[in-house]
């Protein structure tokens, strides 16, 4: 419906000669100039008029279920605007996705808290919020804003919306509590579990264990050499490098590996279900954040309102349970009820101290050189 | 009436040359129009991509910059794994011909129905591609059905790691290509008269002879169909390895993905794929030239 | 001897394509959430699940209509350009060919990119139409590729003598190539739907707002887990494939030996 009038939008333009033929064929010709990709008229086509619809794209599933009855369709109700909702299956190949858009195409996404966020600032995506229009926003723990203030210090983009740690998990019928504990990191290192151990094919998971197995400060890598020395070690030992959740669950349920680092809420669900799975946070664990990020060129009253939504107590709680990570609302503010408490990694003082987050300014400001190194170390070099 | 019928006979006998001539490009125009629209010009943008430099933060930098092609064409890491992938796809191709082309056959010569036979072949299509491929964990997985059958049976004690490195990469690409194989041998077996088979045994050829000599050489443009696809859709996945392999298995597809995905370098990502399809494109001129040369032999014959 | 060699290969050949279904048909009926084996009871309760599940449902009934949509479009233009291919002599047929079987050879990530990136620069958002001519761009090679080898083994003669005794090259294409072609026409098409019915790459970078198709519904799933619901999906889809044709079959069977005796 909305692309029909895009669309008939668009044709106005082209016929009212804001875009003109020869402009048009031009600028197809120039395809193989270097400028052929700034988009000159791009820019406005997507101006915002009247809003009938917000687009929010997600984890699929349970997440979008939960979404859905809780959030979106009140908001509908409400407002009369349709929210449509997308799926993607990783940060990254959304973020390949809206820089190959046009502006106000994609408006609101659950994306990774402090990567995704320096990264869509450093793309010149990023949307500044008016906090007045979230009422819902004085609930969330002030610890999760303070990282995206370190990037832009005077506004927000996103609002921070659960949290978790990617800390160990081990098959207890081979690993005791103790040995866990006493090895910490360094258990990914092991010689004694060579072919039984796992890891997240991520890079920068890849070097924060790394450091931990070092014995470094993974926010201030000092010995590079060692680090990725640590991570070739674990590469060597390793089974399999996994990429999913879905993957994850299923390597250490079915004992093709014993140990593995995890995402505390997908190892809490198999918890849930009766596997004998235990999950420790070593010192230093990886903690991590996501948030609802409205991307630059959205209709931003529509998109805070929508916000607002989705920050609602009911909202938060049953997105939580749906995907085991406890919401960003400050539990000293928020009755979260029974269940949220019992999740790994929940922290009850709402000060969030005990968890330590990556410096998005380091890690993004590494990003090209480490991932594109761990892409080659990954392969045996 | 049989009048404006005669002449007009003979306007199309004066046309028919002209005819001859714009007939082949009028039935070429739609599939050529769609390629050209939806893959030669955008392929130019990714041409124009990989002379331009990824910047450290924000967009890329514009302009003619050789870096990422030398790069590409100099680094061992990437001739390294594109040899590996080349080499990966020719076991595959051929290990899918070894187990296709009986299957064909079978398929093609016998009396039930034949298009049940093949929509069963394509069966595991209809179960999306990532739950099937993920599925061999539950198959050849230390808890999976083949180590249980095997101890349960008492020819092995402990179960045995199969999984993750490249025979099961292999393995995984079997399973998704040998479906294209076998309908491309199909198509072709079934297009042999069958009396050439009997015609060679009644002038004494054994059954082994008659095929060797009549059958399979007229297969073969449909073997070399099903193995120029086999092999590019090989060279071509990155699925299957990132489920499938252990932490380095590693075809060219991944590193591609990975410059366009994880690291957001599209010009070095654009370079990497131009020039797979440079060492593919080759493949498939080739193939055409073979292809025009059955062609030809069939012709003679 | 050799004929029942051949007829117990095929059937390895059969099972060993059969496994994954296998794998997903009896995990539909595993009563855990998380499917693994052994498996802790047995269940029906996926399949109501999946009833009510309107996202799955609304996605398969778009990767069918998509596939359908793209079997259609893709068989028609394939068959098109493999005539003018094989039976004219047009000058840089090797290139064309080429050109032709391109959309296989550039990697499925590249194009999805590229092709955004153009409709980008013309500035025309995306669509369902955007992702069927997507869909129909790489699954047009294979269309090519099976009704070429096919076309190259149907003998001109045929067709000539059939042109000799005054057919039209029209009817002379509908009455015999055509029929000759038929077994490669149905294979190019079942190649097409089922390619685009199991697309996830393309289809991820390509579809619009609100579209889902069930790989990408997939996907998306895979962070957190696959809902067991996709298992049962999986079960519901063989059985009307397996089932279906079968139980015509049989019938069909049923009612000639009743008309024959």
């Amino acid at each position: 419906m909305d692309d029909t009038r895009r669309y008939e939008r668009l044709r106005e333009r082209f016929q009212n000669g804001d875009i003109s033929r020869r402009n048009f064929f031009g600028l197809l010709g120039a395809a193989g100039a270097a400028y052929g990709l700034q988009m000159p008229f791009a820019r406005q086509a997507f101006a915002a008029g009247d809003v009938s619809q917000v687009r929010f794209d997600g984890w699929g599933g349970v997440v979008s279920e939960a979404f859905r009855k809780y959030a979106f369709d009140p908001y509908t109700a409400k407002t009369g605007i349709k929210v449509v909702d997308g799926t993607f299956p990783g940060g990254d190949e959304y973020l390949a996705q809206v820089r190959a858009s046009q502006p106000g195409e994609y408006n609101i996404a659950h994306l990774s808290g402090v990567f995704d966020y320096a990264r869509y600032h450093s793309f010149e995506l990023n949307s500044e919020l008016n906090l007045d229009n979230i009422p819902n926003m004085t609930n969330v723990m002030p610890a999760l804003m303070n990282a995206f203030k370190s990037i832009t210090p005077d506004s927000l983009s996103a609002a921070p919306y659960n949290y978790g740690t990617t800390g160990l998990a081990y098959n207890r019928k081979h690993i005791s509590d103790e040995e866990m504990k006493e090895k910490g990191a360094k258990i990914l290192i092991d010689e004694k579990y060579k072919g039984k151990i796992g890891g997240w094919s991520d890079w920068r998971t890849r070097l924060w264990y790394a450091a931990l197995q070092t014995g470094q400060s993974p926010n201030d890598i000092q010995d590079m050499d060692a680090a990725w020395d640590a991570v070739r070690k674990h590469r060597d030992l390793a089974l399999k490098y996994w990429a999913s959740g879905a993957e994850l669950m299923s390597l250490l349920a079915e004992e093709e590996i014993y140990v593995t680092e995890g995402w505390s809420g997908r190892i809490y669900a198999l918890q849930e279900q009766g596997h004998d799975i235990g999950y420790f946070d070593p010192p230093q664990s990886f903690g991590w954040q996501e948030c609802l990020f409205v991307i630059k060129g959205s209709p931003m009253a529509a998109c805070e309102e929508l916000i607002n939504f989705m920050l609602d107590k009911e909202t938060s709680i049953a997105v939580a349970e749906g995907q085991s990570y406890p919401p960003a609302l400050d539990p000293t503010k928020v009755d979260l009820g029974e269940k949220i408490p019992k999740l790994p990694a929940f922290d009850p003082t709402g000060t969030l101290s005990g968890l330590t987050f990556a410096n998005p300014n380091y890690w993004n400001g590494n990003e090209a050189d480490w991932s594109k190194e761990f892409a080659r170390v990954q392969r045996g070099y | 009436m049989g009048q404006r019928q005669k002449r007009r006979g003979a306007l199309w006998i004066m046309s028919i040359e002209a005819r001859e001539a714009r007939q082949p490009w009028i039935l070429l125009a739609p599939a050529l129009t769609a390629i050209c629209l939806l893959l030669i010009v955008p392929l130019m943008f990714i041409v124009v991509y990989s002379f331009w430099l990824k910047s450290a933060q924000g967009a890329d930098t514009p302009g003619f910059f050789l870096d990422n092609w030398q790069e590409v064409l100099t680094d061992g890491f990437y001739r390294d794994i594109l040899f590996n992938t080349l080499k990966i796809s020719a076991i595959t191709t051929i290990a899918c011909a070894l187990l296709g082309y009986p299957a064909a056959y079978f398929i093609a010569r016998s009396k039930g129905n034949k298009l049940i036979l093949l929509v069963l072949l394509m069966l595991p299509f209809w179960i999306s591609y990532i739950i099937r491929t993920m599925s061999w964990i539950n198959i050849l997985g230390v808890s999976g059905a083949l180590n249980s059958a095997l101890i349960w049976l008492g020819i092995i004690g402990e179960p045995i790691q199969m999984l993750y490195n490249e025979t099961t990469v292999i393995l995984g690409l079997v399973h998704f290509l040998l479906p294209f194989m076998v309908l491309n041998i199909f198509v072709s077996l079934d297009g042999i008269d069958t009396n050439l088979e009997d015609a060679a045994a009644s002038l004494g050829a054994t059954r082994w002879q008659g095929f060797l000599q009549v059958t399979l050489p007229l297969s073969l443009p449909g073997l070399a169909a099903g193995g120029l696809l086999c092999f590019v859709l090989a060279a071509g996945t990155y699925i299957t390895p990132v489920i499938l392999g252990g932490p380095r298995d590693a075809m060219f597809a991944n590193l591609v993905y990975e410059a366009i995905i994880r690291q957001l370098n599209w010009p070095l990502g654009s370079a990497l794929s131009l020039l797979l399809l440079i060492v593919l494109g080759a493949l498939v001129l080739i193939y055409n030239r073979y292809l025009g040369m059955a062609q030809l032999a069939k012709g003679l014959g | 001897m050799g004929w029942r060699l051949i007829r117990t290969y095929t059937v390895l050949v059969y099972l060993f394509m059969f496994l994954p279904i296998a794998v997903v048909v009896l995990l539909s009926f595993n009563a855990n959430q998380f499917g693994s084996f052994p498996m802790t009871g047995l269940s029906t309760r996926w399949f109501e699940v999946l009833w009510n599940n309107d996202a799955i449902m609304r996605a398969f009934r778009t990767s069918i209509v998509l596939g359908l949509m793209t079997a259609v479009i893709s068989t028609v233009l394939g068959v098109l350009a493999s005539l003018a291919l094989v039976r004219y002599a047009i000058p840089g047929r090797n290139l064309i060919t080429t050109l032709l079987i391109a959309p296989i050879l550039v990697p499925e990530v590249v194009l999805a990119v590229a092709l955004l990136l153009f409709l980008n620069f013309l500035n025309i958002g995306k669509s369902f139409t955007l992702l069927l001519m997507g869909h129909v761009i790489f699954t047009l090679p294979f269309v090519i590729l099976v009704v070429q080898a096919r076309l190259v083994s149907i003998r001109r003669d045929v067709e000539e003598a059939a042109l000799s005794l005054g057919a039209s090259p029209m009817q002379t294409f509908f009455a015999i190539t055509l029929p000759l072609l038929m077994p490669a026409v149905a294979a190019g098409g079942l190649f097409a739907f089922t390619i685009s019915f199991d697309d996830i790459t393309g289809t991820l970078f390509w579809k619009p707002g609100g579209i889902e198709t069930v790989p990408t519904q997939i996907f998306s799933m895979l962070r957190n887990s696959i809902s067991p619901e996709i298992n049962a999906l999986g079960t519901v889809i063989i059985v009307l494939t397996v089932g279906l044709p079968l139980m015509g079959a049989a019938i069909a069977r049923k009612l000639s030996t009743r008309s024959g005796g």
